[in-house]
């Protein structure tokens, strides 16, 4: 900002240099130029700015600025200050759905890019083939339909008579059988496994992708020193893959904090407030309890700790790329 | 440029843009000027015409109703006969979408009727239509006095007294259903007549190897508080339970008769009398297993009296959840199926003059029993259809007349206040099956979300 | 090579059985749509007779015909809108590079990992306030601003790639800068422009939050929320919710089917970059 004010002094002392021709000119033309040039930047990077700000950074601020207040949403507000953020941290219920999303990193994020790099590192020889085509359409599905279907197709098969049930019995597990997202052990996981069923196709073609990048001499050179499958691994194929991985990792991860869609269709939170994560305890906050301030607050955390997980994880990737 | 310096310049950044859209969010304090106070609606609904109708130019009423209970869409079929400039735009959902939409459904795409939760913080708020007005012209008034009462709020918020905001289709009550040929299997001829002789049935369907009871109990709706509120009622007594569902002051639910009440609920769980998922059980799921003959006992309503008669004929009974001891008052939960009307409604009169349609039509009263299972709504010397006899509908009437008698009728525990029910009875509920919460922790929870409420 | 050939083997194996079970819940979905309405199939069971009428009654009650005309509108109005804009900026950060201009880049960067549901409610009131609650404006609005990080960083990205000479040779020859963009780099930002053409399409076919805070009537919304409304209305009924549900994912698979290469490229591209 401050250099823009010397803007106009600097232009005066230019006006007063005599001598049209000399390279001062030639600046002064060429900088003209430049002034036409930054103002058609500007004037087409408007229409974008305008819809950002608009919908994005104004409501942004306003969570902030709601959060500061006790408001049912249709009477006046009262001011009170960070009661509704000491709130957020005291009521068992809204730090309950805070660890509930954390608790979903692991089924969202480890575990699809854990089985996606098993996967790869497994199909890898024959990434080419035929059936590995195939693959690549097959495991895209559960990307390209709404996160709602999948919360329908998935609490149909964990119902208590379920296809899930059906194959354990089938397969002699009759004790583990349990209405899975009604019981107070399992909806969580069962929650998180329909994310990985989500996000498991994407990271391992990601990573599949990555993998058919890397120079096959490394892997010869590594042969001779006669390095086994899994030291090849570790010391070679990971190493190479960090970008994806922190791009898999980023990407699930947020979609883990800031789940919504597939537990407000199947479980609605429950049982108890087993599955209850900040997504659905804003929005049933704000539209339903009509409590806005602190629906707010919980929203301004949320915003700040998917900010604060997914800084470092970007910085990784960075040091990765030099 | 130094990695610091970038660092600097990105911080700078930050703080200018929330410093700006800070600006841009104007510094005045949300809700300083709400839409509602310029468009604030015209309150003294009714028009000039003495008695409001639907008048003969065509007229569309939006209406808003619960997913699986076809009485109001047989009652609007029938009006839109009846008068054939009517029609009606019917959106539906379940109990639970419809709980959670209501106060924005109702300001931001009013419906002319809807079928309401909870709603002493819906009338508190301004968000429905007072219907006194229309309760003297139609004369409402004669009616008898409990049949509305539920459905007045103060300006408090508390429910009991004050204007009229929403209208039944009819009042229901509930206890327990049974499976006739199930419940001889397990050697019940008749109802039971005390609370240890249910306990006794139950543990003869579970050591017949039969489910005794599949309750809904999961998602956003639990289903026990049911069965918990007739052992209240068995323990306890009704008016104090009303008392505090119409937020009488200092009203407390963690009552020595009340715990003794979900204690023994507790031993219903223990004693694995409920199906082993009722916590993913939905309603729909509860009456389908029940009609299959997959459980001997349901807690349910005379709602679904006509459907069980049609899809079980002779095959299903009701009692009244039984006294402590034989020959001890009966006590039931009943309330009007509430009907009301957006204060920002676009046809309130023809609305209103639907509402009073369905409590004094012959054709519509018909409907309300046969469909609706339970009694009609208005004058208590009203047409009554003939009900074949033997069937569950003439026997759920006859319990409601019994009740009426004695005066043990109870509104829902589930209807003290706008969320009791989603956030304080069905988590903890839901514990409770699981075994994560004892009897005395269950009911200080759901005080605790009440009182969060009542203030 | 014996041990070669058996990891090929235990891959194939890996492979297909991993095929399968991102299968099965469509298989589910599928054979529980043709069980008699409102019962509870158990699990995987072929019914009896096979009721296909399901099919038509979903298609009837959840009005498939309006939806799909209410998510066209949607899409259209989105869409292209999006592209345009996102262009221009990209074009003007990535190319034109006026002063200032990284500032505002990481201004649209930070945008990247914001979820919906942070802005969801004042959303909610800003809307209320346009009077546009419970139109698609609601959605069309929002989306198109909530899409401006990842659009502008998309064509940002692909500008700044862009080869110098290209331009250089073109502004000797005389063009402008305005005709410098629509001649020369829209014509060779085609691949960008598709790619998040179809990543646009997809995002706004399936957003669910937005569709069901800021729009209650299922009919002006797009498909996943009109799902929604589907389930909630019918989620008891559940042969019926299934049969709604295929018909409801069918254009999109669809689309993805005809399209698959395009689909799996963006995607992938999509979430490197972003």
């Amino acid at each position: 900002m401050p250099q823009r004010q010397t803007g106009p002094t600097s232009g005066l002392r230019e006006v007063m240099s005599p001598a049209p021709g000399s390279p001062e000119s030639r600046r002064r033309a060429r900088r003209a130029r430049r002034l036409r040039r930054d103002g058609l930047a500007w004037l087409l990077v408007a229409p974008a700015g305008i819809a950002y700000v608009l919908f994005v950074l104004r409501p942004m601020a306003q969570s902030v600025q709601f959060s500061f207040y006790d408001w049912d949403g249709v009477t006046q507000s009262t001011w009170v200050g960070l009661d509704n953020y000491v709130q957020v941290f005291q009521n068992s219920e809204l730090y309950g759905s805070i660890v509930n999303a954390f608790e979903l990193i692991v089924y969202f994020s480890i575990i699809p890019v854990a089985l996606g790099l098993f996967t790869a590192n497994t199909i890898r020889s024959f990434a080419t083939s035929r059936l590995a085509l195939v693959s690549r359409t097959v495991l895209f599905l559960p990307q390209i339909i709404p996160l709602v279907a999948a919360g329908i197709m998935w609490t149909w098969l964990y119902a208590s008579n379920g296809t899930v049930n059906q194959v354990l019995r089938i397969i002699g597990l009759d004790r583990v059988t349990r209405a899975w997202l009604g019981d107070f052990g399992s909806a969580l996981p069962a929650v998180g496994v329909i994310g990985a069923w989500v996000h498991f196709g994407l990271c391992m073609l990601l990573l599949l992708a990555g993998m058919t990048k890397i120079d096959p001499a490394l892997y010869e050179a590594a042969r001779i020193d006669g390095a086994g499958p899994v030291r090849e691994f570790f010391a070679i194929t990971l190493p190479s893959l960090r970008q994806e991985i922190s791009v898999c990792i980023t990407v699930t991860v947020i979609a883990a904090l800031a789940s919504f869609d597939i537990i407000y269709i199947s479980t609605q939170g429950g049982p108890g407030n087993q599955t209850l994560v900040p997504g659905l305890a804003i929005y049933r906050l704000a539209f339903f309890s009509r409590e806005v301030g602190l629906a707010s607050a919980l929203a301004v955390v949320l915003m700040v700790l998917v900010l604060g997980v997914v800084l470092p994880l970007q910085r990784l990737n960075r040091e990765g790329d030099s | 440029m130094s990695r610091s310096g970038r660092s600097v310049q990105r911080a700078a950044l930050t703080a200018t843009l929330v410093a700006g859209a800070l600006a841009l969010a104007g510094c005045s304090s949300p809700g300083s000027s709400t839409p509602e106070e310029s468009e604030t609606p015209d309150a003294s609904a009714p028009s000039e015409s003495a008695t409001p109708d639907c008048g003969t130019e065509p007229v569309t009423l939006k209406a808003y109703f619960e997913t699986g209970f076809p009485l109001p869409s047989e009652l609007a079929a029938e009006f839109e006969k009846q008068y054939p400039n009517v029609s009606f735009d019917i959106r539906e959902d379940q109990f639970a979408v419809l709980t959670q939409s209501a106060p924005r459904v109702l300001v931001d795409d009013p419906p002319d009727l809807m079928r309401l939760p909870q709603m002493s913080e819906l009338a508190k708020d301004g968000l429905l239509l007072n219907l006194d007005p229309y309760a003297e012209a139609f004369g409402w008034d004669e009616w008898p006095a409990s049949q509305l009462e539920q459905m007045r709020v103060d300006e408090n918020g508390r429910r009991g007294d004050g204007p009229l905001y929403a209208m039944g289709l009819n009042f229901s009550m509930t206890g327990v259903f049974y499976n006739k040929e199930l419940a001889a299997q397990i050697g019940m001829t008749e109802p039971p007549k005390t609370v240890a002789e249910l306990d006794g049935y139950m543990q003869a369907a579970k050591d017949a190897g039969l489910t005794p009871l599949a309750q809904f109990n999961g998602g956003a709706t639990g289903g026990l508080a049911f069965p918990l509120q007739a052992l209240m009622a068995s323990y306890g007594d009704t008016s104090e339970i009303n008392d505090w569902i119409y937020q009488a002051p200092g009203a407390t639910i963690v009552t020595e008769s009340n715990i003794a009440a979900t204690e023994h609920l507790q031993r219903w769980v223990e004693a694995g009398y409920f199906a082993d998922d009722v916590n993913s059980m939905d309603y729909a799921m509860m009456m389908s297993r029940f009609i299959e003959g997959d459980s001997v006992f349901i807690f349910n309503g005379d709602w679904e009296s006509g459907n069980l008669d049609n899809q079980m004929a002779g095959n299903v009974g009701f009692f009244l959840m039984p006294p402590l001891e034989e020959g001890g008052s009966f006590g039931a939960m009943s309330a009007p199926l509430t009907y009301g009307i957006s204060a920002y409604a676009a046809n309130p009169d023809c609305a209103a003059f639907f509402l009073n349609w369905v409590a004094t039509d012959e054709t519509a009263r018909t409907i309300a029993v046969e469909v609706g299972g339970s009694h009609p709504m208005g004058l208590a010397d009203a047409y009554m259809p003939p009900i074949a006899e033997g069937s569950v509908t003439a026997e759920t009437l006859a319990a409601g007349a019994a009740i009426g008698e004695q005066d043990g009728a109870m509104d829902f525990i589930a209807n003290a206040t706008g969320t009791v029910y989603a956030e304080g009875w069905t988590p903890n509920l839901q514990k409770l099956v699981a075994g994560e919460i004892d009897p005395v922790s269950l009911l200080e929870a759901v005080q605790a979300e009440y009182e969060r409420e009542v203030g | 090579m014996i041990v070669a050939r058996r990891e090929v083997w235990v891959g194939r194996t890996l492979l297909v059985l991993l095929m399968a079970v991102t299968i099965l819940p469509f298989v589910s979905l599928f054979v529980t749509a043709l069980h008699p309405a409102g019962t509870y199939p158990p699990g995987l069971q072929w019914p009896e007779t096979p009721h296909w009428e399901n099919f038509v009654s979903a298609f009837n009650v959840a009005k498939m015909g309006q939806l799909l005309w209410s998510s066209v509108l949607i899409e259209i109005a989105v869409v292209p809108v999006s592209l345009v804009i996102a262009t221009f900026a990209g074009f003007a950060l990535g190319h034109l590079r006026p002063w200032g201009a990284r500032l505002v880049f990481v201004a649209f960067v930070l945008g990247l990992t914001l979820p919906r549901e942070g802005v969801i409610v004042p959303l909610y009131y800003q809307m209320r306030d346009y009077g546009l609650l419970n139109t698609r404006w609601a959605i069309i609005l929002p989306l198109i601003g909530l899409y401006m990080p990842f659009a502008v960083f998309w064509m940002r990205a692909h500008f700044v790639n862009m080869p110098e000479d290209i331009s250089e040779a073109a502004r000797i020859d005389g063009a402008n800068t305005w005709q410098l963009f629509w001649r020369v780099h829209v014509p060779l930002s085609m691949p960008a422009l598709s790619s998040l053409a179809i990543l646009l399409f997809l995002w706004t076919w399936n957003q669910f939050l937005i569709a069901v805070v800021l729009v209650s009537d299922p009919l002006q919304r797009t498909m996943a929320g009109a799902l929604g409304a589907f389930q909630g209305q019918w989620g008891t009924d559940i042969p019926l919710l299934c049969a709604g549900s295929l018909l409801i994912l069918t254009p999109t698979l669809l689309v993805f089917l005809l399209f698959q290469r395009q689909f799996v490229s963006a995607l992938l591209q999509g979430s490197l970059k972003g």
